[in-house]
């Protein structure tokens, strides 16, 4: 997929505008945050299992070429094969290589966002394979030509009315709109044909576990199962970060994904598998495929300040407990990471120049800190790549601050240094502003505060300090 | 295409290193367990379900029933055949397919779904199954009405059965019916997801992993309309968890 | 910003700390701790700051109370990263965070959320302000200090924890999306039907008070030190009082 991350200021505009989407999107808040804090409240240690989470990803993280390497001589020892794809092109072109190879008619797709990164879908389709999403999310995405809105969540954005369109072309705005179960009763119907028919099948893995060269698939709606069952070819690919180190993490990392996805306790569905049906089976696929991408992330990785990033399950929690995605949705963030943890791996693995404004869309609130299961500290990464716009990146071209933007914080610091400049200072704002303040409070004030009085008043600088306020009161001002 | 080693040795360089390092040197998280501690791990996991069974069977009842099974609690066998009858009745269900579980010949699954009219088959293997055989199976799964399995394992913290494809086990039986009945013994309810994984862990130390495991909870759902939640999309819209009393 | 655009803050503090029987020593040549700047990228222009900060305060004993989670934040947190590959100054400024409070966080843990015994007849609802509910981990304790008040009348706010859209400078550099966020805080604040809005950090106060102007209504939006200051019949001067 190829990121427009440039967009943000113009996308999350015309988002803020839409009342429909502000609408749809606050199920993310009311269902899946809700959910999260209820679930956590249910699960009596559930703090113990975050600290043991972000135990085993910083330990996985930390060994990865070790488990790399072991998760890829296990899964060739249970009869799969393995592919190393340094970028999403050469992921792309392996799998369409495949199914070129096997003489593919049909595809079936489930939910991966690291296929999302590849565009594969849509290249495989103009392959001239029937390629479909099967998530009835993605699936509706695919229908309207969308990217994903959310991680666990892609079409959180569309109302019903919008989804009836998609499913059924001759539906008129006249009808009454059908309900949800109508709806997802009409995706059945087209979907079980498919995977019928379907001959291979390519799924992303939530965890991969080193030491058995097992893959896990969560799912709620079988789709997961339908694609590690029916095709005779199974491809699954991933991150190289989606490792655990041993079958018993997954016990821990379960749990904590699914609580913080959805808030449940466990998904409908979870599946393992260790490769290609076992002989004695009546069915699953002749051919398993392992493919292994790091389009980028390795840049995440050398850095020990973004290193942590790797530690995503991708459970779309930061993305419900951030205030700005939920104004400005999913789509804003222009690549296939959306909200908080979008902000700190798309300008990473895409560019910093172009996603420089993403890092700046956060009031630093800490609340997908707070909401990761794994403990990334996303504000902080937030705060290394505003330095890197602002003055600390090597490369020029990262380093888009505007030379006003430096002279502003050049005299902020010169400011700063000295009391009596401190105080000279304030009184040069306080001159500068007098002519637009009334009663304490500004309605309009000219750059750079003119962004902030477009929508709120502005408080005046007080006549007196509170230094000078203070020295008739406190009998010691050191 | 990306040379494997290159690869890795990439990664090995972007962690500041020049070599791999074997990582149980330093492990502190649960992985690294000794052999003797899985294996402990794993036996008490089994003697805890056969000891608080009555416990684990009144747990998982409640936590399946949460989250969309049908239970139902039957005394004795012949009470657990006609509670499958009942259900087979009620879809008017033509044509059921089980898997070859033990429980199911105890229950005589077979005469309570036949004296409804249905037609009952075992998914087994015939020992050489080959592409054609395959796609038999598949078609046959997708235009059955209802699917009955035993269950390899329960989990009581989540309402979960656990099934281990096999010969005679197929992976489609739990999913492409519309109708999915599990059946359920005394002693086969384990506490938590960290008892099942201990056993999974225990069975591959000892070369005898399944070739892949499926945990399932509940009848298929999705949320992805409006965030409504519809039960059954691509799997069975309907779960029934039939459990045996102790006897 | 509390000494030169809300000075009573810093007034109410002191009545506070006073009323508790604490002796108060205000450093006179304090500025700034350096957060706005290395929250806007420009770490080489808050380190000298932030190291003055270090160097002044290191010069007082006793505990350091700022009425704003956000600087305490700053200096606790953050100083860390701002001081990178300088050992010296991160050992100084650790050294400094031990005795260095937030405001409510310094009195709920040596005097207790019930050692102020005031006095004051309104409805207030409370905002938890993010830095100091994430950054410092104080949650419900303002709340319990401003139930022990008299005549103060306190109506819960839904959605509390849920950040105003302050933020510093994002409320400047994405007004649009920043306003947003203060919308959806400001009709749960008015949904209250509070005559006022108690919140523990001053950029907070001033954008929920911005934005309540705009829409022309009358609740107060007070720091919590304020709150507390009038509770015990303090003689500071509000803002809101000139």
């Amino acid at each position: 997929m190829k990121p427009i991350t440039a967009n943000f200021r113009t996308k999350a505009a015309e988002t803020l505008e839409d009342q429909q989407i502000q609408q749809s999107i606050e199920h993310v808040y009311t269902g899946f945050f809700k959910g999260r804090l209820n679930a956590a409240a249910d699960t009596n240690n559930w703090e113990e299992l975050r600290t043991k989470g972000k135990a085993i990803k910083d330990h996985t993280i930390a060994n990865l070429d070790y488990y790399l390497s072991q998760l890829a001589d296990n899964v060739e020892k249970n009869g799969g094969n393995v592919f190393f794809a340094d970028d999403a092109e050469e992921a792309r072109q392996h799998i369409i290589d495949i199914a070129h190879k096997r003489n593919i008619k049909t595809v079936i797709k489930s939910k991966s966002m690291v296929s999302e990164e590849m565009g594969l879908a849509e290249a495989m389709n103009k392959e001239g394979f029937e390629t479909i999403e099967t998530d009835l999310g993605e699936y509706i995405i695919q229908l309207a030509n969308e990217t994903p809105y959310h991680l666990i969540a892609p079409a959180v954005h569309k109302s019903r009315s919008d989804v009836a369109k998609l499913l059924d072309d001759n539906f008129s705005d006249s009808e009454p709109i059908p309900d949800a179960t109508e709806l997802t009763m009409m995706a059945r119907e087209k979907l079980r044909g498919v995977f019928a028919r379907a001959d291979m099948s390519v799924t992303g893995a939530n965890f991969a576990v080193a030491e058995s060269g097992s893959i896990a698939l969560v799912t709620n709606e079988g789709n997961g199962r339908m694609s590690t069952t029916v095709p005779r070819v199974h491809v699954a690919v991933m991150g190289l970060e989606k490792i655990v180190p041993s079958i018993q993490d997954l016990s821990t990392m379960l749990r904590i994904l699914i609580r913080s996805a959805t808030g449940q306790r466990i998904s409908t569905y979870v599946t393992m598998v260790n490769g290609k049906r076992t002989v004695d089976e009546e069915e699953g696929p002749e051919e398993f495929h392992l493919v292994i991408m790091n389009n980028g992330r390795l840049k995440l990785l050398e850095d020990e300040h973004s290193r942590e990033a790797l530690n995503c399950i991708r459970c779309g929690a930061c993305l419900n407990a951030c205030p700005v995605y939920r104004k400005v949705g999913g789509h804003a963030y222009g690549w296939v990471y959306p909200g908080p943890i979008g902000a700190i791996v798309s300008p990473v693995l895409t560019g910093l120049k172009d996603a420089n404004n993403l890092p700046n869309a956060s009031s630093l609130c800490g609340a997908c800190h707070d909401a990761c299961p794994v403990k990334i500290n996303i504000p902080r990464m937030l705060l290394e790549l505003r330095y890197r716009t602002a003055e600390g990146s090597t490369d020029p071209q990262e380093r888009t601050s505007s030379a006003k933007e430096r002279g502003v914080w050049k005299a902020w610091r010169m400011g700063m240094m000295g009391r009596s400049r401190f105080d000279l200072g304030a009184r040069l704002v306080a001159t500068a502003l007098r002519p637009f303040t009334r009663k304490g409070w500004l309605k309009k004030a000219p750059p750079p505060i003119s962004g902030w009085t477009s929508t709120r008043d502005f408080p005046a600088v007080a006549s007196k300090s509170l230094r000078s306020r203070l020295s008739n009161r406190l009998r010691r001002v050191k | 295409m990306a040379d494997r080693d290159q690869f890795i040795s990439k990664v090995t360089e972007a962690l500041g290193r020049t070599s791999i390092i074997d990582p149980s040197l330093d492990h502190a998280t649960a992985g690294f367990d000794s052999a003797e501690t899985i294996r402990t791990n794993a036996q008490t996991a089994i003697s805890d379900a056969r000891e608080y069974s009555t416990q684990l069977a009144d747990e998982v009842a409640l936590a399946a029933e949460t989250i969309g099974w049908k239970v139902h609690r039957a005394s004795n066998a012949e009470d657990a055949g006609s509670i499958i009858a009942g259900i087979c009745e009620e879809k008017s269900a033509k044509s059921v397919l089980r898997s070859s579980h033990k429980v199911l010949d105890d229950i005589v699954v077979d005469k309570a779904v036949t004296s409804t009219g249905a037609n009952i088959e075992t998914t087994a293997h015939d020992g050489k199954y080959g592409q054609s055989e395959i796609e038999e199976s598949k078609a046959k799964a997708f235009s059955t009405d209802v699917g009955i399995t035993g269950v390899d394992y329960a989990i009581a913290e989540t309402g979960t059965v656990v099934l281990h494809p096999r010969s005679g086990l197929s992976r489609l039986v739990s999913l492409a019916p519309p109708t999915h009945i599990a059946v359920l013994c005394p002693g086969e309810v384990l506490a938590s997801m960290d008892e099942l994984f201990a056993m999974e862990r225990n069975d591959f130390i000892n070369g005898e992993l399944s070739g892949s495991m499926n945990l399932i909870s509940g009848p298929s759902k999705t949320a992805d309309i409006e965030g409504t939640t519809v039960t059954g999309i691509h799997g069975p819209l309907e779960v029934h968890l039939v459990i045996l009393g102790e006897e | 910003m509390v000494d030169q655009v809300a000075p009573s803050v810093g007034e109410c503090t002191v009545d506070v700390l006073e009323y508790l029987g604490l002796e108060v020593v205000f450093v006179k040549d304090q500025t700034c701790c350096g957060q706005p700047a290395f929250n806007s990228g420009f770490r080489s222009e808050a380190f000298p700051v932030a190291k003055r900060f270090v160097e002044l305060f290191e010069s007082v004993e006793g505990p350091i109370v700022v009425p704003s989670g956000s600087c305490a934040a700053m200096v606790r947190n953050f100083y860390k990263d701002l001081f990178r590959g300088d050992s010296d100054l991160i050992q100084r400024s650790s050294r400094l965070s031990g005795r260095l409070y937030e405001f409510t966080e310094f009195i709920s843990k040596f005097f207790g959320t019930q050692a102020i015994n005031g006095n004051l007849k309104t409805t207030a609802t409370y905002h938890k302000c993010c830095h100091l509910l994430r950054e410092i981990g104080v949650d419900e304790q303002p709340v319990e200090m401003l139930a022990t008040i008299e005549g103060l009348e306190l109506k819960p706010l839904e959605r509390a924890d849920v950040c105003c859209g302050f933020g510093g400078s994002f409320s400047v550099k994405m007004p649009d999306i920043s306003s947003a966020i203060l919308d959806e805080k400001l009709d749960f604040i008015e949904a209250t039907e509070a005559a006022a809005v108690v919140a523990a950090d001053i950029g907070c106060v001033f954008q929920m008070q911005g934005g309540l102007r705009r829409r022309g209504s009358e609740i107060q939006v007070i720091h919590i030190a304020e709150a507390l200051s009038r509770a015990v019949g303090g003689h500071a001067k509000t803002r809101h009082a000139r």
